[in-house]
This record gives structure tokens, sequence and C-alpha cells, in this order.
């Protein structure tokens, strides 16, 4: 608790013994400041500059304390005798920590067991910095260096390392090659045309030149190959890791991210990094190397005059570090602009059938033009930038070889200098301010492919909120027992969607789910399956702790039927035998009997070689269920999860797939959701969830004879409409 | 309980509000007093000081408010002053600078409620554009702020947010 230490006058201040301190990062009044929070056995405390406390409250009077969230903050309050009092205030960042004070001033006013400081309830900051540290890892972004980004993304090179470093011998050698035809040149006007002999010679330079050419292409022709060949590999080995890291990350990811934006970004960030691995970096230590040597040269040519060239390079470097920061904003502000327009018309293409439904199509556009008219302003404020940044190099470059051609042309008239050497000198610096606008097309490359890699890392660093622990217990076939206990869990930290779950479901048994909508029902099996990690308590699978279970184990365990039925593009045979690649036709078409599936598909031109999914054969809402529940049974899991499996079903289709299932239930655990209570008549014990908490459970006699209970409401609703409708039982 | 089916709608008479002793919103709903009230706004973006939304402590809705300055001047003062407490949303007044540094966007702001900072991993998933010229910038952690018209604020904050908007 580095950042919490107390100040010391505050330490001194307290006789007794600070079980908890914490800096609040509000006021009272709810304006930015710092204030300290104080728990001591006897009362709960806070300070802020002055002597005496801001609020003093005395354990005894305390009944209860919360952390009441609020959007954006919260405050900690605790229920006195006198009413509610508001302790102390803070922003979400402090959430975690908050909760904990709460439950410990709560646990002290019931005199109950306090509870312990974890890791999870402290928000932790980088010790060197005070900045907040990312969930789940130790470094310090701050404190990392972004020289460490070209460093990651040169590692992908590394497989290639033999490959690149013969291109990069090849490249100095074209280099070299490449220095030579001026040279050339000045030898023979200098040595040849101006004395006017030597015609053997002459013949001998033009051959020598033309040998230059010649290897000059080679070496091209191979380097560009090998940079073709790494090139492809390297954005295959990207990709891979960019979809790797995808599949990866837990659920909550992409809760909260439209999924339509990864399908560009695989692909267009794993390319502007290769351009810049393969093209970027052999370009770039090429044209140094070039530089150098052209120095080199030109100053044993002639530093005095060489010195011009000179002249023009500080004026670059000053233009090119204004403007770079602003190209780098500009390039992202960009990218962003054209990623929304992306996932915009992802989003709409995805809800085709609801835009047509509505008849939308021409709001649609319009929400298009708009978001396409901000990225035509983006480009066109990007590129003319651009077009700006290089007429200036060219000119800037310009005036240096001006300057040459006077004192150099000076010099040849007044006999100093031989006109050879002059040509030679302009054509080197020719070659040299080549490349110098070159750099301006690097930094570009260099630039996006930096940003780029910024968003894949950002990706690949991640850490999955689900971890898989080092050391799994291994399972093998489990017997089935799971169990809740004083589990909490919200999407958001804040807000709890299950509140102190404690449930004992033993093994073979079958749980029907049951409670209003958005009572939390698929969150609880979310837990089970472990989409999500509980906040608070744990789940246990044989008395095994989720967390200690490796994911691949528990899924295979696993069968589940989610609300969202969703079928992958392939066949339906390949979509039944998802969890199990190996499944025989048999095993496929049995599952999809016991799905009350078999009928259908048999009956399709296609049978189960049937194409679905996006491009795919429609197959109708219940359809679909069916074919996720045979999906779901074919691996044979000891856990079974239905979430609402049958609710686009008619109800006799439903019974025939109950009386398969209670069949196939046998000896296994089950969870069912069902809105409709009769799908869940074969169940051993009903749990019925309100806002979060088990308020109810038993079997549903049981259940039904309490007078005022939620579930005989839910009943008796329900008979009432289907009376009405005069249909059901 | 009128129609338990439609929105109900308070009047300004219906209700008021005052802070009790421990600094809780508390107050009169259609002549039942309630000793803690919670309060929603049902469009936090669109309309900040309408449509309120009037809770018991077991979060049950009351009643709508529909706008606040048409309640009694207590009344409205504690009703904003709960809201500014519930949406932690600080106005920004004035972006002192936007840097990107080692991986982080590290924002340096001046908001009506005091200085702050925010660190962003990036622009894309932070940075909410709810219409006209607002921005609601949300950080790492959670935490919020608002601008609420971007191109009202001074040249040096303009000049700051031209580009990463
Ligand atoms: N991915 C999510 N991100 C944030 N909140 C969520 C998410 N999924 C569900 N919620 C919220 O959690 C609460 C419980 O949702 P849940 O899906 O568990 O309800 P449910 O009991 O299955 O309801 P239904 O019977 O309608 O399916 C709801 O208030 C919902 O808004
Ligand atoms: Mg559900």
């Amino acid at each position: 608790m580095n950042q919490d230490q107390l100040p010391q006058n505050l330490r001194n201040k307290d006789k007794d013994e600070v079980l908890f301190s914490v800096r609040t990062d509000l006021l009272s009044d709810g304006s930015f400041g710092e204030q300290w929070l104080t728990v001591t056995a006897q009362e709960v405390a806070v300070w802020g500059q002055e002597e005496a406390p801001n609020v003093r409250l005395p354990i005894v009077k305390v009944k209860d304390a919360r952390a009441a969230g609020a959007i954006g903050g919260g405050m900690l309050v605790a229920d006195t005798q006198d009413g509610p009092v508001v302790v102390a205030r803070y922003t979400a960042a402090q959430t975690s920590t908050f909760s904990f004070a709460a439950k410990l001033i709560s646990a002290l006013a019931k005199q109950e067991e306090l509870p312990v400081v974890s890791e999870r309830d402290i928000p932790r900051t980088c010790p060197s910095c005070g900045n907040p540290l990312l969930d789940g890892t130790k470094v310090c972004p701050f404190c990392m260096q972004s020289s460490k980004l070209a460093a990651r993304m040169l590692r992908y090179a590394k497989p290639y390392k033999m490959q690149m470093g013969f291109a990069a011998l090849l490249l100095i050698m074209t280099s070299v090659v490449e220095l030579a035809p001026p040279y050339l040149t000045k030898v023979i006007i200098d040595d040849v045309l101006q004395t006017k002999d030597m015609g053997s010679t002459l013949l001998l330079l033009i051959l020598g030149l033309g040998v230059t050419m010649l290897l000059q292409s080679a070496m091209q022709t191979i380097r560009g190959l090998i940079g073709v060949w790494v090139g492809s590999k390297l954005m295959g080995d990207l990709r891979k890791d960019i979809y790797k890291s995808l599949m990866r990350l837990s659920l909550s990811y992409f809760d909260r991210r439209q999924t339509s934006q990864f399908i560009g970004r695989v692909n267009g960030d794993a390319e502007a990094m290769r351009q810049f691995m393969t093209d970027g970096v052999t370009y770039l230590s090429g044209e140094v190397l070039r530089i150098v040597a052209i120095f080199i040269i030109i100053f044993s040519l002639d530093w005095k005059l060489s010195l011009f060239a000179l002249l023009p390079v500080p004026v670059m470097v000053i233009v090119s570090m204004t403007i770079w920061p602003k190209i780098e904003r500009r390039w992202y502000q960009q990218w962003r602009s054209t990623f929304r327009l992306n996932t915009l018309v992802g989003d709409a293409l995805q809800g085709i059938r609801v835009v047509k439904a509505f008849g939308r199509e021409r709001e649609e556009t319009t929400r298009y033009e708009e978001a396409n008219g901000v990225v035509v302003r983006n480009n066109i404020r990007m590129e003319g930038l651009w077009q700006f940044v290089f007429p200036i190099f060219g000119f800037v470059a310009g005036i240096g070889t001006l300057l040459i051609w006077y004192y150099g042309g000076r010099n040849v008239l007044h006999d100093r200098m031989q006109l050879g050497e002059l040509m030679a000198l302009i054509a080197y610096l020719g070659m040299l301010f080549g490349p110098l606008q070159w750099i301006s097309q690097m930094i570009s490359w260099a630039n996006s492919a930096m940003a780029s890699a910024h968003r894949v890392f950002e990706i690949m660093d991640t850490p999955s909120e689900v971890p898989d622990t080092h050391d799994p217990v291994p399972l093998g076939v489990i017997k089935g027992d799971v169990s809740f206990e004083h589990v909490t869990y919200g999407y958001e930290k804040h807000h709890p969607v299950l509140k102190d779950v404690n449930l004992q479901v033993k093994a073979g048994e079958m749980i029907g789910l049951v409670g209003h909508s958005g009572a939390g029902k698929s969150t609880f099996i979310n837990l089970i399956c472990r989409f999500y990690d509980s906040d608070e308590g744990t789940v246990r699978i044989d008395g095994v702790s989720i967390r200690d279970i490796s994911q691949s184990d528990l899924r295979r365990q696993v069968g589940v039927v989610l609300q969202e039925t969703f079928l992958f593009d392939g066949t339906i045979a390949d979509n039944i035998a998802y969890s199990k690649s190996d499944a025989t036709p048999e095993e496929i078409m049995r599952a999809a009997k016991i799905a009350n599936a078999h009928d259908f598909i048999v009956r399709l031109p296609d049978g189960y070689d049937t194409r679905v999914g996006e491009r795919g054969h429609k197959l109708s809402g219940g359809e679909k269920q069916r074919v996720a529940i045979a999906r779901a049974i074919i691996h044979d899991p000891r856990i079974l999860i239905l979430d609402e499996a049958t609710a686009s079903v008619d109800t006799e289709t439903e019974r025939q797939i109950q009386e398969a299932i209670s069949r196939l239930v046998q000896g296994r655990t089950t969870f069912a959701i069902a809105h409709r209570l009769s799908t869940l008549r074969n169940a051993d014990r009903l749990v019925v969830l309100d806002r979060g908490k088990i308020v109810e459970v038993g079997t549903h006699e049981e259940l039904l004879s309490k007078e005022a209970g939620v579930y005989r409401k839910l009943v008796d609703a329900q008979r009432e409409l289907s009376q009405i409708k005069g249909v059901e039982g | 309980m009128a129609d338990k089916y439609d929105i109900r709608m308070l009047s300004p008479d219906d209700v008021y509000f005052s802070r009790g002793n421990g600094g809780v919103l508390q107050g009169v709903v259609d002549g039942q007093p309630y000793d803690e009230l919670i309060i929603y706004r049902a469009f936090p973006f669109r309309y900040t000081d309408s449509y309120i939304s009037i809770r018991n402590a077991k979060d049950e809705e009351l009643g709508i408010v529909k706008e606040i300055h048409e309640l009694n001047e207590e009344s409205a003062e504690e009703l904003t002053k709960e809201l500014q407490f519930r949406y932690f949303l600080p106005r920004v007044t004035r972006v002192d600078s936007v840097k990107f540094k080692s991986d982080l966007w590290l924002w340096e702001l001046q908001t009506h409620l005091g200085p702050t900072r925010m660190a962003m991993r990036n622009l894309h998933e932070h940075l909410q554009y709810p219409g006209g010229g607002r921005v609601i910038l949300t950080d790492m952690h959670g935490k919020r702020c608002e601008i609420p018209d971007w191109q009202a604020l001074d040249a040096h904050s303009r000049r700051q947010l031209e580009e990463v908007l």
C-alpha cells in the first residue's frame, strides 16, 4: 500500500491503532482534492489539511456501511442511528478500495470477523511515477520507453535474420556499386574526353559502367525477391499472433467494443508493420549507408565545396522536428475517422434486416455520408500537410546545390577545378538529396508502423481478465458438483449484477433458474462457464475453484446453449461437430436426433451438408436453437447449460426435446433457464433470482406453497396469461 | 399510484428535496416523506438538467422531474448538488496539455471542480461525441470529464484539442 502511507502528522495524532487508511481523491463537496480516511477499532475519521478531522464517526453509532456507486465515482455511506451519513467521496479509480473500506467498517460495526485486504482491493500505481498500473501487469507504461516498441517489432524479423542479413549485404553492395557511375563519369570527362586521348581506356570505362549497371539490376532483383519472401512470412506471423491474442482475450474485452472493428485491424495493422520492417528497415539502413558514403566521397573530392551541401541540413532537421508530431497526430486522427467509418458500415450491414424492416436506408446513408465527410476532410488535412513537406525539403536541398553550382562553376572557370569533378559532385549531391526526400517517406512509413504496432501490442498486452493458472489442477472426468460461495459479480465493477450468491449443486442434479428478465440468470451461467471471473467469492466444480482449472479442461466438461444462438459459417454437420472435430457421422446424427433436429435437417435439400451461418441457408430461430443444442450435447459434457435453449420452438417440439434431454441428463448436472416455466417441470430444484440475489430455492411444489413467494407470483402470472390466450396448461 | 404503465411526471408541487444531517438526499414526494432518495438522469448526455428519475432507497421509481429549474429554489439546489455527486462529470474549463508519452495519452485538465489529469491507452475507445461540440472523456479507470463545447474553449485549449478530436 505504497500510496496509502498515512502522513506522519496524522499518524501521531491517533492514539488508536489505524486498521486501514486511504487517501481520497475528492473532497466532501465533490471537487478534486485529497483527504485521508482512517479507520480504527473505535472510529472512522476523515482528515483534511486542518488539525481536526472533517468527519468523525464513532463505530458504536454505525449500523452498517456501504460504498454507494454512482457514475464516474461514488461515496462511502455509513448508516447510523441518526440516518445515513456520507463519509467520503471518491472517483471511479478508487471504487474497489472504498468497497473494501465499507466492508471493514461494516464488519467492525457488526462485530464480525474483519476482512483481509487483498491485492484486488487496492488499485495499483507505479511505485516510481505514481501513475496507474494496468490490470494484471507489473510494468508501468510511463517508465517503459517507446523505443522498445521498435525493438519489439523487430523481434518478429529475428527468425529471418539470415535472409535479412543477406539482403542487407546485397544492399551494401548495391549502394557501393551505385556510387561508382558518377565517379566513372568524372574519370571519363576529366581524363579521357578533355585530354582527348586513350581511346582504349574509354572503352574500358564504358564497359565498367555497363557492368556496374548490370550488377545493380541483378542485386536489386535478388534483394527484392528476398524482401517479398521475408515480408510475406512476417506478415503471416504477425497476423497469426494478433488473431491468437484476440482469441485469448476474455469476453469482457469484446463486450466493450464493436467486434467488426477487428476485421480491418488484423490485416491493416499487420501490413503497416510489415512494410516498415521489410521495406522500411532495409531502405533506411541502405539510405543511411549511402549518405555516409556520399559524404565521404564528396569530402574527399572537395571538402570546402561540400560544406555547402551541409548548409540545408539544420533547416531540414528543424522543419522535421516541428512538423513530425503534427503529422503523427493527424495520422492517428485520420485512422480514427476511417475506423469510425468502418464500424459504421460493419454495424449497418450486420443489422441490414433491421435497417430494411424499418425502412431506414436513407438515414443510414446520411449517417455514412457524414462520417465519410469527416474522413475526406481529415484526408485533405493530412495529405495537404504532406504536400507541403516535400517541396520544402526539395527547395531547401536545392539551395545547397545552387551554391555548389555557383562556387564550383567559378572554380572551373578559373581552372581551379576540373569539369568532371564538378559534374561528379553535382551528381553525388543529387544522390544525397534523393534519399533525404525518401526519408520523409520513410518517416511516414515508420509513423504508421509505430501507430499500428502500438495498437497491435495493445491487443497483445491486454491481459485476459480470466487468466489461466500456471499450475492447473488436473480434473480428469469430473463428477459435476458445482458450488457458488458468496459470489458477487458485475460487468462494471461498481454495479454488481449478482450479489452474494450461495448455492450448492450436487452432481447429477437439474437446476432450473427462473426470475425476471435482467435478474442475472445468464450472468450466473456465464460464471460457471468462466466467461467472466467473479469479483468476490468463488465458483467451484468438484470442490476445485474454477480459477484453478485450465480453461480447456473446463470447456471439455461443459456444454452450453447460449441465449443468442450463433452458427458459424459452414455446414450443419460442421456446426454440430464444433466441439468435437473427430465426431463420426453417427454421433452427429445421434446428437441431432436428441435435439429433435434430425428430421428437419434430413428434409433439407443438402441435408447435413447444408451451409449455414452468415452466408448460408437461413435457418429459422427454432431450427437454429436445435442445432445449437446438438452442438452442446455431442461431446457428452458432464455439465449441461441451457439458456433459453427451447424458447423459440413450439411446446410440442419442446416436449420432445425435453424427453430426449432428460434421458441424457441422467447423471449429468444441468442448469436450465427458461421463462416458460413448464419447461422446467423436470428440474430437481428451482432457483429463483431477483435483482441478482437468490431469493428462493426449492422444488416446484415447495415454492408454489409459499404464499407471497416470487415463484408463486411468476407461476400465477403465467397461468393467468395462458388462460386468457386459451392455450398451454 | 395512478397508472402503473405510464411514466409518472412529477409536477413542481409534488416534490420537495432537502439534505439530511448525514448529507444524504431526502425529501417528500407526493406527500410521502423519504429519508433517502436516489436520482438518475434519464438522458445523461442529452438532457443534463431535465428528466430526472426520482427513486426510493429500494430503487423503485417514484416519478420523473421534468425540469429542475421549475422546482422551488431549495429543491432545485439540492437536486443539482446531488446530480453533481452522483454523476461525477467535471466540466473541463481549460485543456492544459494533451501529450502522447510512452504508450499513453495524458491529459492535463482544469475543471470546474479543480485540476485533474487523465490517462488513456488510446483515443478511439475513450472519447465520445454525443453531438454538438460535446466530448466525453473517459480514462482508464472510468473517471470521466466532459467538454460541453470544445469550440467554445479558449484558443490554447482549442489548439491542444484540434489534433486529437
Ligand atoms: N455484457 C454485459 N455488459 C454489461 N452489462 C450486462 C452484460 N450482460 C448483461 N448485463 C446486465 O446484467 C444484468 C443481468 O443480465 P442477465 O443477462 O444475466 O439477465 P437474465 O436474467 O439472463 O435476463 P433474460 O431473462 O432477459 O435473459 C442486466 O441488467 C444486464 O443489463
Ligand atoms: Mg438471459
